[in-house]
C-alpha cells in the first residue's frame, strides 16, 4: 500500500478522514462510495485521486436512463441490420458491432485506472444491484461473442451519490463508505485559497460571512455549495468589488443563489 | 477480534453483515488502522456503516464497546483522557493553538474548565432538540475545536438527553401497519390503479423496438429495412405516503393496514416512499410506525431529495390541538425544528404539486368546532378514508389542475 497513497493535491483539499477512506478502499480493493451534499467536491475527488496517483481517469456519468448494461458493452443490432441489407463488409463478425462501455474500457486498460461512477443514485433503483457481480469479480461475459472481459488491472472504483435514492443493501455491503461533511469555515477558507491564493483577506472574510449566512436561512430551497462560493469569489475579484460593498449590495449574488424565490428571501433577510 | 463489538453494533440496530465484519478483520490484518484508536474508529465506521444517518448509532455502539460505560449525561474520565491526547496536540504548534482558541472565544485552560463547558453544551443540547448525539472532540466542529477540522481526532460523546426529557409518559401502543394479515383490500387496490401515468406520454428517449411500426414502414419502403423505435410503456407515477401513527389513530389501524397493503401490492409505481408522523408533520418523519426517536429522517431532507413530482397522500385524523398545530413548540414528543406544524404543512404544500389528505374520521360537511381539521381542509383537499373517498382522491391526484 505504501507508495500508492493518496494525499491532498495542489488544487484539492482532502480531510484526513477522506484520505484514509481512499487509501483503505485501495488497500482492500473495494469500491469507495462517496456521499455528501451537492458541491462538496465528490466528483473532484476522483480527479484528485487520479492525479495524485498518476493514473488515467475514466468517468461513467449516470443518468436516469442509464442501464447497467450500458457500462459493460453495447451490441449495435440496428447498425448490423442496416449493414446486412447492403452486404457491407464485416457483417458476419459480431465483434465488429460490440462496443465496450466505460466499465469495459476500465477493465480492458493495460494499466490500472481510476473509474468514477458519477451520481449512481440518478439511475433506476435496481441499477446498483445489476453491477454487483461485475464490481466484485471485475469481469463480465459478452454473450454475443462468448468472450469474457476480465480486468487486467483491478481499477480503483469511486462511486458518488447525492442520496436521491436509497441504495440497495447488497450493494452497500460491498463498498467502503465516506460521507463528506459540508466544510466548516476554516476548511472552506483553505479550499478557497487553494483556488485563489492571492484572494484579499477582507474580501474573503466578508464573502464567507454572507455565504454562511445564506446557508443558515431556513427558507432557502437550494443551499449554495462550495463550488458556488468559489465562483462568487472569482466574480467578485474580477469585478473589482471592494470588500465593504459585499454585505451591503450583495453583488453578483445570482452566482450563489440560483432560484428566484431564494433570491427574494436572501434580499429580504440579509437587508 | 472484538466480536462483542459486532454484537453491540447489531444490538444498536446497525445492520452489519458477516461479510462486512470480515472486511474489517481483513483491514485490521493489513494494519490499516496503524494501532490507533482514532484510526480504528474511522476504519470501522467506513467499512461497517453505509449511511450518515447511522453514524449516531455507530458512535453509541463504539462507545459502549470500547468504554464499557453507559453514556448518560455524564462524562467519563476516559473522555478527558482522550481530549488530552497529547500526541495530537503536539502536532499543532503551540502558538497556533492559542490563536485558534482565541478565535473561537474559548480559552484553553484546564480540564475542569473544559469539563464544565462540555456539561454546559450537553445541557444546551437538551433544550435545542438536536436529533442525534453530538460529539465533542478535537475535530474543530464543536466549541472544543482545539485541533481544527482537518487534523483528525477522536470524537467522544453521549446520547442526547432529550429523549428522556420529552418522552411521553405512559405505555406506547403503536401498531405496525405492516402486519402480514391477509385482508380483502381489492377495492383499495383498484382505486390505486387509477394512479397511472404512462411514460409513453412523457418526454423520454425512444428505446424500445416498435415491431408493428417497423413492419409497416419496412413494407412501405419496398422491403428495405426501416426501424421504428418507441417509448417504453411504464408507469411513471411516484408516490409518497405520509401516515399518522399512534394516539388517536389506533382505532383505525385495521383500516390503515388495508390501505398500506393495497399500496404495496400495487407494485406498478415507479417509486413508493412511506414515512410516519405523530399527530402533525414537524421537522422529523419516522421510518417506522412506532415513531421511535432517532429512527427518522429530516423533513428537510425529504424536500430536498424527493422531488416535487412525487404525488403525496397524507393519512391522518387531523385532530391536533390548536397549540400542536400553531405553536413552534407544539410537538410534544420530538423536535419542532423552529417551525410550527402549520408552517411545516405549508412547506409541504409549497413543495409538492399534488397532495391529498385522507382522513378516517372526517366530519361530514362543515365542522368549525374541529379547528385543526377545518384549517387543514383549507390547505389540502381532504377526503374521508373510504373506498369512495380514496377513488376521489386518486382522481384529484391525477388531474392536472
Amino acid at each position: 500500500m505504501k507508495g500508492q497513497e493518496f494525499s491532498s493535491t495542489q488544487d484539492y483539499v482532502a480531510s484526513e478522514q477522506l484520505m484514509a477512506s481512499v487509501n483503505v478502499a485501495i488497500a482492500l480493493k473495494k469500491p469507495l462510495l462517496i456521499k455528501g451534499e451537492p458541491g462538496t467536491g465528490k466528483t473532484m475527488l476522483a480527479e484528485a485521486v487520479a492525479r495524485s496517483l498518476g493514473k488515467r481517469l475514466i468517468i461513467w456519468n449516470i443518468k436516469s436512463t442509464t442501464k447497467a448494461q450500458d457500462g459493460l458493452y453495447m451490441y449495435d443490432t440496428i447498425q448490423r441490420l442496416y449493414d446486412g441489407q447492403f452486404g457491407e463488409e464485416g457483417v458476419d463478425d459480431i465483434a465488429h458491432y460490440i462496443k465496450l462501455g466505460k466499465l469495459g474500457e476500465a477493465f480492458e486498460a493495460e494499466e490500472q485506472v481510476v473509474l468514477l461512477i458519477d451520481e449512481i443514485d440518478k439511475a433506476d433503483l435496481e441499477f446498483p444491484n445489476d453491477l454487483l457481480w461485475e464490481l466484485d469479480q471485475m469481469e463480465f461475459y459478452i454473450h454475443e461473442t462468448k468472450r469474457t472481459v476480465k480486468a487486467k488491472q483491478r481499477p480503483i472504483v469511486i462511486i458518488t451519490s447525492n442520496a436521491e435514492k436509497e441504495l440497495p443493501d447488497a450493494f452497500l455491503r460491498r463498498c467502503i463508505f465516506h460521507y463528506i461533511d459540508f466544510p466548516d469555515e476554516q476548511l472552506m477558507e483553505e479550499i478557497v485559497r487553494t483556488h485563489y491564493p492571492d484572494v484579499e483577506d477582507h474580501l474573503l472574510k466578508n464573502a464567507m460571512e454572507v455565504f454562511y449566512n445564506i446557508r443558515s436561512l431556513r427558507d432557502i430551497r437550494k443551499k449554495p455549495s462550495t463550488s458556488e462560493l468559489i465562483d462568487w469569489i472569482n466574480a467578485l475579484q474580477i469585478g473589482g468589488i471592494s470588500a465593504d460593498q459585499i454585505r451591503a449590495k450583495l453583488p453578483f449574488i445570482g452566482v450563489v443563489v440560483k432560484k428566484d424565490e431564494d433570491l427574494e428571501t436572501v434580499r429580504q433577510k440579509l437587508d | 477480534m472484538f466480536s462483542n463489538f459486532f454484537y453491540i453494533c447489531k444490538a444498536k440496530g446497525l445492520n452489519i453483515t458477516l461479510s462486512e465484519w470480515l472486511t474489517l478483520q481483513e483491514a485490521l490484518d493489513k494494519g490499516l488502522c496503524e494501532s490507533s484508536l482514532t484510526q480504528f474508529y474511522y476504519l470501522a465506521r467506513m467499512i461497517l456503516v453505509k449511511s450518515e444517518t447511522d453514524f449516531d448509532k455507530f458512535d453509541m455502539a463504539f462507545e459502549e464497546a470500547f468504554k464499557g460505560i453507559a453514556s448518560e449525561n455524564e462524562i467519563s474520565k476516559n473522555m478527558m483522557k482522550w481530549l488530552d491526547k497529547s500526541e495530537l496536540i503536539d502536532m499543532v504548534d503551540e502558538e497556533e493553538r492559542y490563536r485558534m482558541n482565541e478565535q473561537d472565544g474559548i480559552q484553553f485552560i484546564d480540564k475542569d474548565e473544559v469539563e464544565a463547558k462540555f456539561k454546559e453544551r450537553l445541557r444546551d443540547q437538551d433544550s435545542e432538540h438536536n436529533g442525534g448525539s453530538f460529539w465533542i472532540g478535537s475535530m474543530g466542529k464543536t466549541a472544543f475545536g482545539n485541533m481544527g477540522g482537518f487534523m483528525g481526532g477522536i470524537r467522544v460523546g453521549g446520547k442526547t438527553g432529550y429523549q428522556s426529557a420529552f418522552q411521553v409518559i405512559g405505555a406506547r401502543k403503536y401498531r405496525d401497519f405492516r402486519d402480514d394479515r391477509m385482508l380483502d383490500n381489492r377495492q383499495f387496490q383498484l382505486a390505486f390503479r387509477k394512479l397511472r401515468q404512462f411514460s409513453t406520454k412523457l418526454d423520454i428517449p425512444k428505446t424500445e423496438l416498435d415491431i408493428d411500426g417497423t413492419i409497416d414502414k419496412t413494407c412501405n419502403n419496398g422491403g428495405c429495412l426501416q426501424i421504428v423505435m418507441d417509448k417504453p410503456r411504464k408507469n411513471a407515477v411516484k408516490l409518497l405516503l405520509l401516515m399518522d401513527s399512534g394516539g388517536t389513530m389506533i382505532p383505525f389501524s385495521t383500516l390503515l393496514n388495508e390501505l398500506f397493503q393495497a399500496v404495496h401490492k400495487s407494485n406498478h409505481y415507479k417509486d413508493v416512499k412511506t414515512y410516519y408522523f405523530h399527530n402533525c408533520i414537524y421537522s422529523k418523519l419516522y421510518k417506522t410506525p412506532e415513531c421511535e426517536n432517532g429512527d427518522w429522517i429530516d423533513t428537510d431532507w425529504m424536500f430536498r431529495n424527493l422531488g416535487s413530482d412525487y404525488k403525496v397522500i397524507v393519512v391522518g385524523d387531523a385532530a391536533m390541538a390548536p397549540e400542536e398545530l400553531y405553536s413552534t413548540s407544539g410537538n410534544y414528543r420530538g423536535p419542532n425544528g423552529g417551525l410550527s406544524g402549520w408552517e411545516w404543512l405549508q412547506l409541504l404544500k409549497r413543495h409538492y404539486k399534488k397532495v391529498v389528505w385522507l382522513n378516517p374520521k372526517m366530519a361530514p360537511g362543515h365542522a368549525p368546532w374541529r379547528e385543526a381539521e377545518t384549517a387543514i381542509k383549507g390547505l389540502f383537499p381532504m377526503y374521508k378514508l373510504t373506498v369512495d373517498g380514496l377513488n376521489q382522491a386518486m382522481i384529484k391526484l391525477m388531474l392536472n389542475k
